[in-house]
């Protein structure tokens, strides 16, 4: 681990229930000005993980240390510089939307010049200008999700940290929420979030981390992620002139089986451990000499869910 | 820095809520009542004693309901973890309630007895010294009554896991031991309100000591 660049670090932090182990030994770092995407089955350990980063689970073991300081030893100092928003976030209803920012933002250490700037700034952000004095209690399930994320944001934190921040939302709410966290990003904030819709985490995260049973499988880019794959088992091939008779390639050695999609398109599955060179050179020979004309051939690289399988599957023992 | 900002805060939030409104409005009326049913004490209480006893009474359950209920609902709800991850201390957000609601019903109770003492006054029974003292000291009594009953409200609340068993256990516990404060009054110690409010201030720091102690062990 290159502390030099790390905001935070975990070392072999586990968290027991009880009996039930709910964190085993995690070790990772989440680096400054990145989007860490955390995901994993219900029960993983997500929210654990995220409980015991910002400061309300402290009887671990391991060791924690954000921005230099170490959890949850020296968390007074840590909280003015984390914002967080729980996954069932939740706000006491009789409060209007401007007076539970306040009384977060005066407890943040936010003083009544700064806080009358920065109200306007996060409901802006987050499109919440025009509830501003409403109760909570007549906001929707999105926004009060959205004010979630403004109470996080009002003390302008160097890591946010969010749990699930695009569940409950609906389409337009979702991009809006992204697009968000992108421009915090750019602006230099770092963000560590939750989520189990991988399309989004796919969408944002710089990095990504794959927890299964407590234990964290892997974590890297999209792309080191989809390296573990062997990326050409299976092969797309695309022709400009279909003779129809491209099932005949399926007959070659090296090659499993051919599927079509559509007219012109289809796909050839490699036999696990076959020589991918040598299967394809086969196929496309075979391929010109029946009169096809061949307009691409690529591989299937896969997605994040076919990643998020595999290495869940794969910590799970199926 | 936190409680007097948590006290602020719930004090803007409690003194306008449906609860606050029946006593602003509520225990006056009742005060009123009071007076022109004349209830026979025998002699042994004043009616002025009488009917703050009443008023704080009502008042005192009413503070000690409201505190269990919303407690239990904001930790159920889990209202507690955006205040955790700022610099406050746990025991900001229990004292904040306990003085906000301390303070709502203090004033409530004030007003109640001043407005029966107006009743009083312009129904010609007139005001003498020695009824004013004696309200004053009925509040003494009255108000340790209602800090036992709120700390206990504030203890119940913490420990409690469903808002029902937290109103059967304040309905029953809370208001037995806000009695407590009673006892020097019935024994006709010396001076007894001074007793009373010793104890009740006693009985208040203790139970507001455990409930705070049980909220820092919480994990949310």
């Amino acid at each position: 681990m290159n502390k030099a660049y790390g905001l935070a670090f975990l070392e072999g932090v586990t968290k027991k229930y009880g009996a039930v182990l709910a964190l085993d030994r995690a070790s990772f770092e989440i680096r400054e000005g990145e989007i860490f995407g955390f995901i994993g089955p219900n029960g993983a350990g997500k929210t654990t993980t995220i409980k015991i980063l910002v400061g309300l689970i402290s009887d671990f073991s391991g060791s924690l240390s954000v921005a230099g300081f170490r959890m949850p030893q020296e968390r007074q100092e840590l909280f003015r510089m984390i914002g967080y928003m729980p996954q069932d976030i939740a706000f006491q209803e009789w409060r209007t939307v401007d007076h539970a920012l306040l009384t977060f933002g005066r407890l943040s250490g936010l003083d009544k010049g700064r806080l009358s700037r920065r109200i306007p700034e996060v409901l802006e952000q987050v499109g919440l200008t025009d509830s501003r004095g409403r109760k909570i209690i007549h906001l929707s399930g999105g926004m009060v999700q959205r004010l979630g994320i403004a109470q996080a944001l009002l003390h302008q934190p160097r890591l946010l940290v969010l749990d699930e921040p695009l569940s409950g939302l609906d389409p337009g709410n979702r991009i809006q929420v992204k697009s968000l966290l992108r421009e915090l990003s750019r602006a230099g904030m770092t963000i560590f979030f939750s989520s189990h819709i991988l399309s989004d985490v796919q969408d944002v995260a710089d990095r990504i981390g794959i927890l299964s049973r407590g234990r964290v499988l892997k974590i890297g880019t999209l792309d080191e992620l989809k390296s573990h794959f062997s990326t050409s088992d299976d092969v797309e091939l695309v022709l400009s002139h279909d003779e129809g008779n491209w099932r005949g390639a399926g007959d070659l050695e090296g090659i499993r089986s051919v599927t079509g999609a559509e007219t012109g398109r289809f796909f050839l599955h490699l036999e696990p451990g076959a020589d991918v060179d040598s299967a394809i050179h086969a196929a496309v020979e075979r391929l010109l000499e029946k009169g096809n004309r061949i307009r691409s051939i690529r591989p299937v690289a896969p997605s994040l869910d076919e990643v998020y399988l595999k290495f869940v599957g794969e910590g799970e023992g199926r | 820095m936190s409680l007097r900002i948590m006290y602020l805060d719930e004090l803007k939030g409690f003194y306008k809520s449906r609860v606050m409104a029946f006593m602003w409005i509520g225990l006056p009326l009742l005060s009123v009542l009071l007076h022109f049913l004349r209830p026979d004490t025998k002699g042994q209480m004043s009616l002025a004693l009488f009917s703050t006893y009443i008023v704080t009474s009502v008042s005192g359950t009413l503070a000690s309901i409201m505190l269990v209920v919303g407690i239990i609902h904001e930790k159920s709800k889990g209202v507690y973890p955006l205040f955790l991850v700022r610099p406050v201390k746990r025991s900001s957000l229990l004292l904040g309630k306990f003085f906000a609601v301390g303070t709502c019903i203090a004033a409530a109770a004030v007003l109640t007895i001043a407005v029966g003492m107006a009743v009083d006054h312009f129904s010609g029974s007139g005001t003498s010294g020695k009824m004013l003292a004696e309200a004053g000291q009925s509040l003494l009594t009255a108000f340790s009554m209602m800090a036992v009953s709120s700390s206990a409200g504030i203890l119940i609340g913490v420990l409690s896991p469903s808002v029902l068993v937290g109103v059967i256990l304040i309905l029953y516990g809370g208001n037995q031991l806000a009695a407590l404060s009673l006892l020097p009054v019935f024994l006709k110690l010396p001076q007894p309100w001074w007793f009373s409010l010793a104890f009740g201030a006693g009985f208040a720091a203790l139970f507001l000591y455990l409930a705070v102690a049980a909220f820092n062990k919480k994990q949310f």
